[in-house]
């Protein structure tokens, strides 16, 4: 303990380390009536840093070979000691890690967190659930198994649909005509590098803006009113509020360890959920397993793209909904944020939830 | 309970918590990153005599470590770690000279692996051979 105090006196001193932390963590001051919803930023944190530390382990034993790929792999799940644990903890935090984030996406827009000043905040937030979305959809076809193959078949030929560049766009996805060695090199480089790299940036730049703009104070209450926003920079301070430090960390800390035990709980208890048959078969370019789907959280596009006539009107719904979420905060400019007093908005919430849902169990029955 | 030593009581509980889970969460990463043993790779290699001429030197690998076996006369053959004892460099064999070499630091060693000159501190450590019909078992 004398150590650790000496070599806190030392940092102080040159640094001013107590001062910092004291600013950002036992002096800064949370919203009285803040929930339990807001603790998903320090749980995406914890799950991406999990995907990182696994990610990294795997590529240890990973072969980016069309011919050794799925026998690194194999190998990892069945010859390297706790391979399985570390494979399947990053297959299962990927899902995860997207249930998160849109229940992060579904807190922020339900109490309108994403209203003036915070619209950089939420677009920066809303590009991570794209990037990630991206990581998935890369990481997919590493295996290089029936299911990575096929999938990332049906998935880059969708693009082909795009008026003009359609072919181009293909291509150049795939490095090629067909998925092969040059789609594996490529989607391995945006995996392990490319994505990450611009995840963390933008991770860095949601968290600046939050911690520079203050948290949002939840619209619930009988004394939470509209106010009119500050035409200068102004940061959102709470005095008498609860301290970040021990208080939120502790509720931080639970719904961390909640969403690590059932990230564990799928581990050990189910650890099939995410591994159909076709991902236990090499890729076979000649052979078409019967009935692949795209994981769950892409199931909706793809049934978008089967109830359109055609798919690039699909396409252009899909865009149109992706825009319409990204630029939500200049289209809703009104400064009232309780949901009571917005029930258009909590309408079209909750039918946009249903309408999500709802392809999605259509696209894995259809 | 004095204020206290509950508030100690409780960064024990919270200390060994997190201690367990760390070392929980440390031992499958040790041991997922550990080289693995390979399932015979402790047991003698075979090496057909036809591979050994005399005076010549035939290269291998011995339990995962570079070797190398010689026949030193008609009839007479000799097995030898062929890592270098100075700095863990994989020694030549110089048929002219009838010795080893070497080339990182200029170590010599015998054809018995005997250290004639240079850094190594220690000759090449040996490695038993029979011979079996027409193979050697080496090890």
């Amino acid at each position: 303990m004398v150590i650790l105090k000496k070599i806190g006196d030392f940092l102080d001193e040159r640094l001013g380390i107590r001062d910092i932390l004291e600013q950002n963590l036992t002096k800064y001051l949370l919203p009285k009536n803040i929930n339990t919803w807001y603790t998903l930023g320090a749980v995406l944190l914890t799950l991406f840093a999990v995907q990182i530390v696994s990610g990294i382990l795997l590529l240890v034993y990973y072969n980016p070979n069309t011919d050794e790929a799925f026998h690194s792999i194999q190998r990892i799940m069945n010859d390297v000691p706790y391979g399985w644990l570390i494979r399947t903890l990053h297959a299962v935090g990927a899902n995860v890690i997207i249930l998160a984030l849109l229940l992060h996406m579904l807190s922020t827009l339900f109490m309108g967190s994403y209203k003036r000043p915070r619209e950089i905040t939420w677009m920066a937030g809303f590009l991570l659930l794209l990037l990630s979305l991206a990581m998935c959809l890369t990481g997919y076809l590493l295996p290089w198994s029936q299911l990575s193959f096929w999938a990332t078949t049906v998935a880059t030929s969708s693009s082909g649909e795009i008026p003009l560049i359609g072919d181009v766009v293909v291509r150049f996805l795939r490095g090629g005509a067909m998925v092969g060695q040059p789609t594996l090199g490529r989607f391995f480089a945006l995996h392990v590098m490319g994505i990450p790299l611009i995840l963390g940036v933008l991770i860095l730049v949601h968290l600046f803006l939050v911690r520079r703009l203050g948290i949002s104070r939840p619209p619930f209450g009988p004394d939470w009113k509209p106010t009119e926003p500050s035409a200068t920079f102004h940061h959102e301070e709470h005095p008498g509020g609860i301290p970040f430090f021990p208080h939120y960390v502790t509720k931080d800390a639970a719904m961390i360890a909640f969403f690590l035990a059932l990230s564990v709980y799928v581990v050990f208890f189910a650890p099939g959920l995410f591994f159909p048959p076709a991902s236990f078969q090499p890729a076979n370019p000649f052979e078409t397993p019967v009935g692949i789907k795209p994981e769950w959280y892409f199931l909706w596009a793809y049934q978008t793209l089967k109830i359109f006539p055609s798919e690039f009107l699909g396409l252009a719904v899909q865009g149109v909904a992706v825009s319409l979420l990204l630029f939500l905060p200049f289209l809703d400019r009104s400064l009232e944020r309780r949901p009571k007093h917005r029930p258009l908005f909590v309408a079209g919430y909750c039918v946009g939830i249903a309408v999500f849902i709802g392809l999605s169990i259509w696209g894995h029955f259809s | 309970m004095a204020r206290s030593s509950r508030r100690k009581f409780l960064a024990g509980i919270l200390g060994t918590l997190g201690a367990t889970i760390a070392g929980m969460t440390a031992y499958p990463v040790f041991k997922y990153l550990s080289p693995q043993v390979k399932t015979g790779s402790e047991g003698q290699v075979t090496i057909p005599k036809s591979q050994v001429g005399t005076g010549q030197a035939h290269f291998f690998q011995f339990h995962g470590h570079p070797a190398v076996v010689l026949q030193k006369s008609p009839g007479v053959y000799i097995a030898l770690s062929a890592v270098c004892t100075h700095l863990g460099c994989i020694v030549q064999w110089v048929p002219t000279k009838d010795e080893f070499l070497c080339p990182c630091h200029g170590g010599r060693y015998t054809i018995d692996g005997k250290v004639i000159a240079g850094p190594p501190p220690k000759p090449l450590p040996p490695i038993p051979v029979t011979l079996s019909g027409d193979n050697l078992m080496i090890g």
